[in-house]
């Protein structure tokens, strides 16, 4: 087989968005299934008001969280199908002189998929077993018959089957894409640097600040998953501590778990790749007697500003969210409490993200200390 | 003046260990151009690597005008390459998404005072005045290893090291590369230590020390030097 396991244990970060995805959707899908098989039995009027704002809750989280879960998933897919042919380009050059076709060696990328396969069957299966304490908060209030979680066969299906099934010839065909390149481009590793000019190509700036600005713009995949990782944890950080009067406790604790485990598993795959991606330039500045500070400050300062974008899009959204599901959602419902911003929750919020990001940055940076001159001229 | 006294340098663990440089010891002088002559696999560039202070010996002292450099922190390590060696690698090392300007600007700015502009005379020294904006893969390879030497010059080092700088040059390339770096020591008086297997090139050094198996096989000056055209290749 082409793609080892060894390539396949990189996907971890796919596979966790995937169970996050799938255990929120399957959560939410299973439970306005079940109640909507027992919509009939709801007799007060306060009860349908209520029905009426869980079911269009689900369809709300399911549409937003999954929709934007998915879309991640998609990027991360197609990010490390893109590195695992840039690093892998000889191998893939030598097996295309030989005569493979783009097809036939594209088709090995199905593996990729698996990850997938992981991650939402851990996800639905997580979801399965959390779901009696799920249906029990969703009717504190006893205003609905008392249901027991149903299995569906077609949810099951359309949460493993079809997203296994979709992101593997997602793998496929844009494997098949990259792959239609000519041989020598993927043999020649310096003709895989893309080279884009741009306005400040003819500015006379110091070196540092062009590394920096460079090694933005040539990995922007990584500057959107950077600010993802700060989104995610700002958002479901400030909406989990936000939602105490407005949601149970279970429920808060599942938002900001999920919001921990995909921003810290974003920045971690994405600083990762920076290291990686990053190396021979660090080794080569440590040749040349630049000091620590300066060779991770180059490659990893860039991203400070990026973060802090995330975040404040972050605390915007789950502001925004929240306001809506508050004044529309549950707009009929007398006891809803007010919704105003939360500073507090900011504050939190904000000051546990520099305090984990810096501690990240700083290993990372140690990371970069560690590549030698002698690691490179190995390759 | 470089010195190096008793130098040994071990690789691998356990059985697979062995010694790569077995009792090193040789002087080079300032502003002298030597060559390390040898063998794949004659150690010469772990020894380029060791007194160059990329690598540290496992015995053994060397001293940079009188100071042991074994002794010090990497810190120290690092502040001496900075200050005062170049290097220029048979695989150029460029950085891939930066343009000729911005690379050879990675040695320029470690000269002091910041902001110096000296570095655009370097570039037009090894013939690359009109090639400022493009990359390295939109150049040659023997355009890539000019790019390298001005990078490795702009930082005006005092001593240069150079490990098979023409290995993945054709001919007339080498030579020419050969020949900038000649006059560009002619211009600013920096220290040669060059790795070649190429006995050839040996030819334009002042000393040439020739390496087997991990140890000083021979050590011999040239009388007269050869430019990069008169040596045979």
């Amino acid at each position: 087989m082409l793609i080892g396991i060894r390539d396949m244990a990189k996907l971890f970060a796919i596979s966790v968005v995937c169970c996050c995805a799938v255990f929120v959707c399957a959560l939410f899908m299973n439970y306005n299934i079940d109640i909507g098989a027992v919509k009939d039995e709801i007799t007060t009027p306060m009860g349908m008001v209520i029905y009426d704002a869980v079911v269009a809750t689900g369809k709300v989280v399911v549409g937003v969280s999954g929709g934007c879960l998915a879309a991640t998933t998609v990027v991360l897919l197609i990010f490390y199908v893109k590195n695992y042919i840039d690093s892998h380009g000889k191998e893939l050059g030598i097996l295309k002189a030989l005569g493979y076709s783009d097809m036939r060696v594209a088709g090995h990328f199905w593996v990729f998929g698996i990850s997938v396969f992981i991650g939402t069957g851990v996800g639905y299966a997580g979801a399965m077993g959390y779901m009696p304490n799920f249906y029990e908060a969703q009717n504190g209030e006893g205003l609905f018959p008392d249901i027991d979680p149903e299995f569906h066969l077609g949810l099951a299906f359309c949460m493993i089957v079809l997203p296994t099934v979709f992101f593997m010839l997602l793998s496929v065909f844009y494997a098949f894409f990259k792959l239609k390149s000519p041989v020598l481009g993927l043999l020649k590793e310096s003709r895989n640097v893309k080279i884009k000019k741009g306005k400040f190509d003819d500015k006379d700036l110091p070196f540092l600040s062009d590394l920096k600005r460079n090694t933005l713009k040539s990995r922007k995949s990584l500057v959107f998953f950077v600010g993802f990782s700060a989104f995610c944890f700002s958002a479901m950080t400030q909406m989990s501590m936000s939602m105490n009067e407005l949601a149970s406790d279970t429920f808060s604790w599942m938002i900001i778990s999920i919001g921990l485990i995909l921003a810290f598993m974003t920045l971690l795959m994405s600083l990762t790749s920076v290291v990686k991606g990053n190396g021979k330039t660090i080794a080569m500045m440590k040749v040349f007697g630049y000091s620590r500070r300066e060779c991770s400050g180059s490659v990893l300062d860039g991203y400070r500003p990026v973060t802090y974008i995330g975040f404040i899009i972050g605390t915007a959204y789950q502001y925004f969210l929240l306001k809506i599901m508050v004044d529309i959602v549950f707009a009929d419902y007398e006891d809803m409490p007010d919704y105003s911003f939360d500073f507090k929750a900011l504050a939190i919020s904000l000051v546990t993200f520099i305090a984990a990001y810096e501690i990240i940055l700083y290993i990372f940076g140690r990371k970069l200390d560690r590549q030698s001159v002698k690691s490179i001229m190995l390759e | 003046m470089i010195e190096a006294r008793e130098i040994t340098k071990f690789y691998g663990q356990g059985e697979s260990r062995f010694q790569v440089l077995k009792n090193i010891s040789l002087t080079i002088e300032d502003g002298s151009f030597t060559v390390i002559l040898g063998t794949s696999g004659s150690g010469k560039s772990t020894l380029l690597n060791t007194i160059s202070a990329l690598e540290r010996p496992d015995g053994g002292n060397i001293f940079y005008d009188g100071e042991d450099i074994t002794a010090l922190s990497d810190s120290e390590l690092t502040r001496l390459r900075r200050d005062r060696i170049g290097f220029i690698f048979q695989q150029y090392y460029l950085l891939p998404n930066m343009n000729v300007m911005q690379n050879v600007k990675m040695g320029a700015d470690l000269v002091k005072p910041a902001g110096n502009k000296d570095y655009r005379e370097i570039i037009e020294a090894v013939g690359l005045g009109e090639k400022l904006k493009k990359y390295p893969g939109e150049l040659s390879g023997g355009e890539q290893q000019r790019v390298s030497v001005a990078r490795a010059l702009a930082k005006k080092p005092k001593i240069l090291f150079l490990d098979e700088p023409t290995g993945a040059l054709d001919e007339e390339t080498g030579r020419q590369v050969l020949d900038y770096i000649c006059a560009l020591q002619n211009e600013y008086d920096f220290t040669v230590v060059m790795v070649t297997h190429n006995q050839n090139i040996a030819e334009m050094a002042d000393t040439v020390i020739k390496m087997n198996s991990g140890k000083i096989s021979e050590i011999y000056t040239n009388d007269t030097r050869k430019n990069a055209y008169e040596i045979g290749w």
